[in-house]
């Protein structure tokens, strides 16, 4: 993997030659971008013989070089930026006669919101019950650092990329490997990969068919099925690596200049060229038929050598999208996405921003991003940094407007594979029920929590499903509370299981008095199961 | 008002729901379901044009050469035959015998002419009117018929699609197709054993839980939650459910339409309309014949023929067709020429000319629009485009179709951006 801040030495003659060909590469686009004086004809650049890219550790390789050419912050390690001053950054930026702020969360919400956020599950009982009566200060932040360990955060979010990367892909299911990719991601989030790493190996991928073997794309390495999610078209390429690595959306910008964008039809056009096998054309706006040859060039401006070939130019569009400092999207973006995840809102909808003049809050977030950039990327470093902070730890309440953004948390719907587990977890695993609360609950990972909604499928299947209702009625759940003597022991036991939460008083004389009217006890024990499976609070994140 | 509403109960079309069990479903109701507000509603549902629309979908884009648009005799024509139809004049291909003994009532469109020639992009454009662009997705047509034509408190999904089909879009789920694979069946886990006493305590447990968490601060959650189990409820409950089934249809209706799938989704896609329901889509694969066209054809029309035929003569017999726009389409045509791939040629993608049938909802039958010339590559008489097209059909469904949607970024868009309704198609 790439080092990092520090000079790799060149291993090998090849390599002496090839550093001095990219500062050839560097003066000749520095040439380019200073003012033209006498436009003489310029001289053809030299060739570039760059040894061909054919291990991942040569692709990084390339890339810390062109890292190096870069104008990089390096102080980082000396820059500290904690929780408390993200909420004093907060504190500032919502001025004097605020919202009212809403209460920091108990204990056991926080175990809740915590474990659905970092693990995808819910916390046992017996979790629970050690947190809260845990007496130690620093106890949410160790089970932060705890959670981060696991190997279901590092699943979760592989699982929540995968959906991002593939959720509008119109590309043939046999062409493509959700799983490998997935199954990739959780490995890097495990080992704590930094954030541009994934990137770079994810849009510097130049995945090869065998025609040898039946419906290989190369989509069993992990890391090409970004490239094959866009069916390796260059237009495609360049609206999703703007779409999901800056949050930006250009894709109106293939066929017109968007009207409230900074973004011209002609710029999308050069960053689709960037990711173009050999000349890129644009067809022209009023006759397609009629096309113009246009060259690289990334967002910011910066070119690749004109000799670069393919796999080599893909490696130097992830430098520019990650290491040029004034590309400030990138680490914005990637803050945005999991802000939006854990607060239930973003600063800005997550991967269609127009203009930055949408940014609310944006010296915050400007803040955070950068800080991102200077902790070399590192994601579990973002987890802490929100999930430690005021601002995360605050009780929900619907928003209604964007001046009372983050003044309490938003309750977020569950993700499909989250309310799967959460059924699983009741009545133990069933591949067919899991498939089809993950067809009900399907959502689009990308859009805003404020723009998404339930269905009747859902409640329907909630409701009525034949298997999950006799499950329930035969689970271990149900054998154990059975069991137990007292009704309110009994009350208490079902609402840790089913809702991670102890039962309110009310509740719990609702729930006795339930009980008492019910012909028997375990129809009562259905019945009560049933109700708390098919509350908003079962799929919700409070 | 709320004398309009009784009326309107008096008057319902659906006529099978009694007002004694319209009560019982709303005293079920959840959380909030105000009596006044659902004859409120009910009422404003008075206003709405009664029309419906049912789209038979070729999923792959059948060939215009071997449809409503034979050249034999010419070297793109091929194997196939043409025959003569009800309507003196218009031919189509020798596999329809079925269809053209009803072309008096139907619209051949010939010379439909199109942008996309990949499938995915192809089924976009013809399902949505707008091509796959920018970053919004556009709402289904039938989404967009829900919403302005559907009654927003039915008990039955205002839009069904047997088989798989594009979503609403930036609409949203209340208008999403509500999608069943096998016709003649119930929805999934509508069904529920539990005894009604038993469920309605339970139901009014749930609805305090549901306080509670309103109090909590999720208001608006619970409250789309209310509302959808409220739905589902009043759709567990409904008399309307039966036309998602052939109960009560004479078995010699189901061999009418013939035992295919794709079949009896069109005697189910009557039922529904009958039933109230204003969009419904059925579909059926397998027209994507790049090899073997001929041998194709032979195989996959003749269900096509027998179910879209019958649906036909049974809307017209049933008084529907005045009121329902039927439409057959795919999302594109197929090479004029054919191809020599081995083993067997067939037609490729093609999107300069293809064609298309619509019928009912005061759409004049037994013509043909557009031509196309002799070697069927280039069209010579009145060229549709997309947008003519969901312009007729708008004007069909009495829909605006200058309406303005809004996209979730707040651009407006209309609802279809150009064009004309086609010439001559409602006589």
């Amino acid at each position: 993997m790439l080092q990092r801040g520090r000079t790799q030495r060149a291993g090998s003659n090849t390599w002496i030659i090839f550093t001095s060909l990219i500062c050839l590469l560097l003066l000749a686009a520095t040439l380019d971008a200073a003012p033209k004086k006498n436009t003489k004809k310029k001289a053809s650049p030299p060739p570039l013989n760059l040894p061909p890219l054919k291990t991942q550790e040569q692709k990084m390789q390339l890339l810390g070089y062109i890292r190096q050419t870069m104008p990089t912050h390096r102080i980082g390690s000396r820059i500290s930026f904690s929780s408390a001053d993200l909420d004093k950054a907060f504190e500032q930026e919502l001025g004097e006669g605020a919202q009212v702020l809403a209460k920091t969360i108990d204990d056991e919400t926080f175990i809740r919101r915590a474990y659905l956020d970092l693990t995808g599950n819910l916390p046992a009982p017996e979790k629970i019950k050690a947190f809260i009566s845990d007496q130690d200060k620093n106890k949410r932040s160790a089970l932060i650092d705890e959670l981060l360990e696991t190997e279901a955060y590092a699943r979760k979010w592989a699982r929540y990329w995968t959906s991002v990367i593939f959720y509008d892909s119109e590309a043939n299911k046999n062409r493509i490997s959700p799983q490998t990719l997935e199954d990739w991601l959780a490995e890097q989030f495990h080992k704590s990969a930094p954030w541009d790493y994934i990137t770079v190996m994810l849009i510097s991928a130049t995945p090869e068919r065998n025609k040898a073997k039946r419906n290989d794309y190369g989509q069993d390495f992990g890391p090409n099925n970004f490239v094959l999610a866009c069916e390796n078209k260059s237009t495609e390429l360049a609206s999703q690596t703007a779409r999901i690595f800056m949050g930006i959306s250009i894709k109106c910008a293939e066929c017109h200049d968007h009207p409230f964008d900074n973004w011209k039809r002609e710029q999308f056009h050069e960053l689709a060229a960037f990711f173009h096998p050999s000349t890129y054309s644009m067809p022209d706006k009023d006759d397609p038929t009629v096309k113009t040859v246009v060259q690289p060039r990334f967002l910011l401006g910066e070119k690749p050598h004109e000799k670069m070939k393919e796999d080599a130019r893909r490696v130097s569009i992830a430098a520019y999208l990650a290491y040029n400092p004034q590309n400030y999207w990138f680490a914005r973006a990637y803050v945005n996405r999991i802000w939006s995840e854990l607060l239930g809102d973003g600063f800005y909808d997550v991967d269609s921003l127009g203009p930055d003049s949408e940014v609310i809050h944006k010296p915050v977030v400007n803040r955070i991003a950068a800080n991102f950039r200077y902790k070399d990327f590192d994601p579990k470093w973002l987890f802490r940094l929100i999930m430690n902070s005021k601002i995360y730890q605050r009780e929900m309440r619907t928003i209604h407007s964007a001046s009372e953004l983050f003044t309490a948390v938003r309750p977020s719907r569950l993700r499909p594979d989250v309310v799967a587990a959460s059924v699983e977890n009741l009545v133990g695993d069933d591949k067919k029920l899991h498939q089809e609360i993950m067809q009900a609950f399907d959502m689009n990972p990308s859009l805003p929590q404020g723009a998404l909604e339930g269905s009747i499928q859902q409640a329907l299947l909630m409701m009525n499903h034949a298997t999950l209702q006799s499950k329930l009625s035969q689970s271990d759940l149900k054998q154990s509370l059975v069991k137990i003597e007292s009704k309110e022991e009994l009350v208490q036991e079902l609402y840790l299981n089913v809702l991670a939460r102890h039962a309110t008083e009310q509740e719990v004389l609702r729930n006795i008095d339930y009980i008492k009217d019910s012909p028997s006890r375990e129809e009562a024990i259905d019945d009560l199961v049933w109700v708390l499976i098919n509350s908003t609070e079962f799929r919700t994140k409070r | 008002m709320q004398n309009d509403a009784l009326l309107h109960l008096n008057l319902n079309r659906r006529g099978r729901i009694s007002r004694r069990d319209f009560l019982q479903a709303a005293s079920l109701g959840v959380a909030g379901s105000s009596l006044l507000t659902q004859f409120q509603l009910n009422a404003a549902e008075l206003k709405k044009t009664g029309r419906s629309c049912i789209l038979v979908w070729l999923a792959g884009a059948p060939s215009q050469m071997e449809t409503w648009d034979p050249k034999p005799g010419t070297p793109n024509g091929g194997e196939t035959q043409k025959i003569s139809t009800q309507t003196p004049g218009i031919e189509i291909a020798g596999y329809w015998p079925k269809i053209a003994a009803v072309m008096n009532d139907i619209a051949v469109i010939r010379a439909m002419t199109g942008k996309e020639a990949a499938h995915e992009r192809g089924t976009y454009h013809l399902h949505t009117g707008h091509r796959m662009l920018g970053i919004e997705k556009f709402p289904h047509f039938g989404s967009v018929v829900a919403k302005e034509l559907g009654d927003p408190q039915s008990d039955i999904p205002n839009f069904v699609s047997i088989g798989q089909t594009l979503s609403s879009g930036f609409l949203g789920v209340q208008v999403a197709p509500f999608i069943i694979d096998r016709p003649g069946q119930l929805p999934d886990n509508v069904f529920n054993a539990t005894p009604e006493l038993r469920q309605r305590r339970r139901l009014a447990l749930l609805s305090q839980q549901e306080n509670d968490f309103t109090a909590a601060g999720a208001e608006a959650l619970v409250k789309e939650h209310a509302r959808l189990y409220e739905k589902a409820t009043l759709m567990m409950k409904s008399p309307r459910l039966k036309a998602f089934e052939f109960d009560g249809e004479p078995a010699t209706m189901q061999a009418a339409y013939g035992k295919s799938q794709l079949g009896q989704g069109l005697l189910v896609a009557r039922r529904l309309v009958e039933a109230g329901v204003p969009f419904v889509e059925v579909r059926t694969g397998g027209w994507d014949m790049h090899n073997n066209v001929f041998k194709g054809m032979e195989r996959r029309a003749p269900e096509v023929d027998q179910g879209l035929s019958q649906l036909l003569i049974d809307l017209k017999q049933r008084g529907l067709l005045d009121k329902t726009l039927v439409l057959c389409m795919g999302e594109f045509g197929r090479t004029p020429k054919i191809n020599a791939r081995p083993p067997v040629p067939g037609r490729d993608h093609w999107v300069k000319n293809f064609n298309l049938l619509m019928a009912g909802a005061g759409i004049q039958g037994g013509q043909a629009i557009g031509k196309t010339d002799d070697n069927g590559q280039e069209i010579v008489d009145s060229p549709v485009q997309v947008d003519d097209l969901f312009r007729s059909m708008c004007q069909a469904m009495q829909i605006n179709a200058d309406m303005e949607l809004h996209t979730p970024v707040g651009r407006p868009v209309k609802l279809v951006e150009s064009g004309e309704v086609i010439k001559g198609l409602f006589g």
